[in-house]
């Protein structure tokens, strides 16, 4: 199981609107994620595999959580949890790797990823000391691509200075003091510094009562939960991250769907409602969004699994979202499924994404973030 | 320096893996100057010559390279200049067996274009940019680095374009590398026609079959606009649609056929009517030719000549590089119909770029190093030893110039002030590297202390100059006999060139 965090900084404190990605990787089933348990065709289409209204949590009439998502089901009855149903992209080769590439790309063969093109298309010009982005960071996903800087850390102690920062720190003021050139942007970097440097030693312990995962929930929910605390600790020591990456991994459920998915699906409720319960009012500035290259066919295949499909569902928690359901369902009558048999995709993935970074500051961006759609942004 | 036997059984992991395929010695290199010479440093307050010329046509001077400079004519620092730049200019007539021997491991390097789709995409980006840091560290052809890198920007390609994955493998050997000190109409035109451009600027996909059907324009106005006349260089909209249609039907065969990556012209999807471009009339059923119509007549382009001028200028001069510095390089560039030695010996001739009259003195050491060059000054001038995997190569991306990753086709910027921002990740890497925590790369401070000759040679070593007393205090703590090296490197006189 590898999950990687990835982040870029952007040095500006004051800027402090985090997008968190959780990319769920293999494909997770929308119809696990959210059932729609009102739907006579699900029940047809998956008689071992389908949940009873009864055994789920509601959302509405006609779409429910399984109880694994218990923790997300009353940020999603507040109204701070937006779920998209029938969502994904146009790539029908239904292949892990074509189409988590052009999702993390937004879109077919352009150069570099969705976010970083919207990191360098909103960073910061208007300052004579162009606060670089100062990234922190193993792997940098396809969606960071092209950002001013990115990079991949597993813990905090890699972006210490040193061991000595206070001395370092002195000397580095001394040398940079009244260089025309470096001057200001020593100065940011040196504050930067500091400001790691007191998050290093500041207590990591979450707050608000937030609890995230440990051991007994598994070894998924553990690691995806430490993943979330650090970024969380990063977020409210406003070291000016604007993006982080979290990769979810193992969600392609051929054989047995409910032992590849169920453990997942805790590991997803459990870390994010911990993530939201820590950043309090933080997260109103902070949106988490959650998704995945394509959701799996409606029927279920004869190893109690489901086989790669099309439309997904993706989730956008915190930073301002309109929680709540959002999806013109097409329904799972035979003739409203797609190919072999998939949910159709209703809702383009860069449809919500534009929504999400119009509120980071990529309003105006947004046509060079997706040069090759037409954007019809959800209300989300 | 360390034993490399005992530094590998160390080191463990990647290097290990290696042994089998190359054998101990061929997987680090290191000591990129001979190991037993003591070096020069330089002893002036302001920077001289040889350190300004050094430190702008390569990427940075490594223990000994003064001395081997100044060895070309003894008693004539200028005539030594004047020698080296000539042997720069010929890079042909120097050996370069270290810089190759630093990358024999790498069996992509030398793959045939189409056996490139053999390799996973993140094993060919990994080779492509250890590679090209080991030979812009190692290499004696320094100035052909440094062009290298220069024309890379110039002929920007992305590997996350589409099959650039595979492609800009063949792009940086090919295109750049072939003709980075060639003519400039030559490496127009293997860039316009190699695999890798036609897949990142959409050439492939130019064509024209019906009527109707509109040229793709992507390369054409990147042709105009980025790698010949310049945005300003006089040209309109009128003729980037008159050049698209020049290159329709040149294309490239993609990956899940046979002749995978050949580039080939399809004459039933080239336009063959009447064009006309810059004023220039390319006559109907012109077929292929007009392809090289087109590019004959943008390098041989007056504005061409400047863009391309300017750009050196900003390389090599200052970010603001004097009019009168452009107009005489763009002279030597139209005279020479493009050929690059003829048009850099120029520049390395203008008191502009020395900097040795009082005007234009204050240009020396003013210009701040990129990401790429200020990794590669740190192993150069620490003599380091190096595998250049991927815990170094990571610093790039974090500095925020990942070689063959930069998504838009007008390349990294080459002004400082798209990259003084970054300082974090500068002083981060001067850390670790000073600290030997970096898998695979190595310096050896007390060795390089007693090769310089004390703590004040090798202070001069690494700023290009005397130490000014502040530099003194800060960096050399009292009584200690050495530097601190990781300050050193992170100091701002070791961020410029």
């Amino acid at each position: 199981m590898t999950q990687e965090l990835a982040i870029a900084m952007d040095g500006t404190p004051d800027d402090a609107r985090a997008l968190v990605v959780v990319f769920l990787r293999g494909g997770a089933d929308g119809l696990a994620l959210v059932p729609p348990t009102g739907d006579d065709g699900y029940h047809r289409a998956r008689p071992r595999l389908a949940l009873e209204a009864k055994e789920t949590l509601a959302l509405d009439a006609r779409f429910a959580f399984p109880r694994e998502l218990a923790e997300l089901h009353p940020w999603f009855l507040e109204g701070r949890l937006a779920v998209v149903h029938a969502c994904g992209s146009d790539d029908e080769t239904r292949s892990h790797f074509e189409a988590q590439d052009l999702m993390e790309h937004g879109g077919a063969t352009i150069a570099g990823g969705w976010i970083g093109r919207f990191l360098r298309s909103t960073a910061s010009r208007a300052s004579t000391s162009p606060r670089g982005a100062l990234a922190i960071g193993a792997l940098v996903p396809e969606s960071l691509r092209g950002a001013p800087s990115a990079t991949a850390l597993r813990s905090i102690d890699e972006v210490r200075l040193g061991d000595d920062a206070g001395g370092l720190r002195g000397a580095l003021g001394e040398l940079y003091a009244g260089d025309e050139l470096l001057g200001a942007s020593a100065r940011d970097a040196l504050s930067a510094a500091a400001r790691i440097g007191e998050l290093v030693r500041a207590d990591p312990r979450p707050e608000h009562g937030a609890e995230y995962p440990d051991a007994r929930a598994g070894n998924v929910a553990e690691s995806f939960g430490r993943e979330l605390a650090l970024v969380a600790r990063l977020v409210k020591a406003r070291v000016g991250m604007r993006a982080a990456t979290i990769d979810l991994d193992g969600w392609d459920s051929h054989f047995v769907q409910g032992t590849v998915v169920q453990p997942r699906m805790r590991a997803l409720s459990l870390g994010l409602a911990a993530f939201a319960r820590d950043l309090g009012p933080g997260l109103d500035t902070t949106s988490v969004v959650v998704m995945t290259e394509f959701g799996r066919r409606v029927g279920e295949n004869g190893s109690l699994g489901t086989d790669h499909g099309r439309g997904g569902a993706l989730f956008v928690l915190g930073g301002g979202t309109r929680g709540g359901l959002h999806c013109r369902w097409p329904g799972l009558e035979e003739a409203s499924l797609v190919g072999p048999g998939d949910l159709a995709v209703v809702h383009d993935y860069r449809d919500a994404l534009a929504s999400v970074l119009a509120r980071h500051g990529g309003a105006r961006a947004l046509g060079t973030i997706f040069p090759d759609r037409e954007l019809a942004p959800l209300p989300l | 320096m360390i034993d490399r036997r005992a530094f590998l059984i160390a080191s463990g992991g990647a290097c290990v893996a290696t042994l089998g395929a190359c054998g101990p010695l061929d997987t680090l290199v290191g000591g990129f100057a001979p190991a037993d010479a003591r070096f020069l440093a330089p002893e002036s307050e302001p920077i001289d010559l040889v350190q300004h010329v050094l430190a702008r046509c390569t990427f940075g001077p490594r223990p000994g390279d003064r001395a081997a400079l100044l060895a070309l004519a003894p008693g004539d620092p200028r005539a030594a200049v004047e020698a080296w730049i000539e042997r720069q200019l010929a890079p042909e007539t120097r050996d370069d067996d270290a810089a190759e021997r630093a990358v024999r491991r790498f069996d992509s390097l030398s793959a045939p274009v189409a056996e490139l789709y053999e390799y996973k995409p993140r094993v060919l980006l990994r080779e492509l940019t250890s590679a090209a840091v080991l030979r812009a560290s190692a290499s004696r052809r320094d100035l052909q680095q440094v062009l290298v890198e220069f024309w890379n920007d110039h002929f920007n390609v992305d590997s996350s374009k589409g099959e650039c994955a595979w492609l800009c493998a063949a792009h940086d050997r090919d295109v750049i590398r072939a003709h980075a000190l060639g003519s400039f109409r030559d490496l127009l035109g293997a860039a316009a026609l190699g695999p890798a451009m036609l897949w990142y600027l959409d050439g492939r996909v130019n064509v024209k079959r019906r009527s109707d059907e509109r040229p793709n324009e992507n390369y054409a106005r990147e042709l105009l606009e980025l790698h010949t006349l310049g945005v300003h260089g006089g040209y309109t909209q009128a003729d980037v649609m008159e050049a698209a249609r020049c290159l329709t039907g040149w294309t490239v065969r993609d990956k899940t056929g046979l002749r995978k990556a050949r580039v080939e012209f399809l004459a039933d999807a080239h336009d063959d009517g009447e064009k006309s471009v810059l004023g220039e009339r390319f006559p109907a059923g012109g077929g292929e030719r007009d392809a090289r119509q087109l590019l004959d007549l943008v390098a041989r382009h007056p504005s061409t000549a400047r863009h391309v001028a300017r750009k050196l200028c900003v390389r090599f001069i200052a970010d603001e590089p004097p009019p009168a510095a452009v107009a005489a390089v763009a002279r030597a560039f139209e005279r020479s119909a493009g050929d690059l030695r003829a048009t850099l010996r120029a520049l390395f001739a203008l008191p502009e770029f020395r900097g040795d009259e009082h005007e234009f003195a204050a240009l020396r050491g003013a210009k701040l190093k990129r990401p790429f060059h200020y990794l590669v000054s740190i192993l150069r001038a620490t003599g380091a030893e190096t595998d250049a995997g991927e815990e170094l190569c990571a610093y790039l991306a974090r500095m925020g110039q990942a070689p063959f990753q930069h998504p838009t086709p007008d390349g990294p910027a080459l002004e400082a002030s798209a990259w003084q921002g970054a300082l974090f990740w500068r002083w981060k890497l001067a850390s670790a590297v000073a600290s030997n925590r970096i898998e695979g790369t190595r310096v050896d401070l007390g060795a390089l202390v007693s090769r310089a000759g004390g703590a004040d040679a090798l202070l001069a070593h690494f700023l290009g100059r005397r130490a000014t007393s502040r530099e003194r205090r800060v960096l050399v703590a009292d009584g200690a006999n050495s530097p601190e090296l990781g300050l050193l490197l992170a100091a701002p006189a070791f961020q410029r060139c």
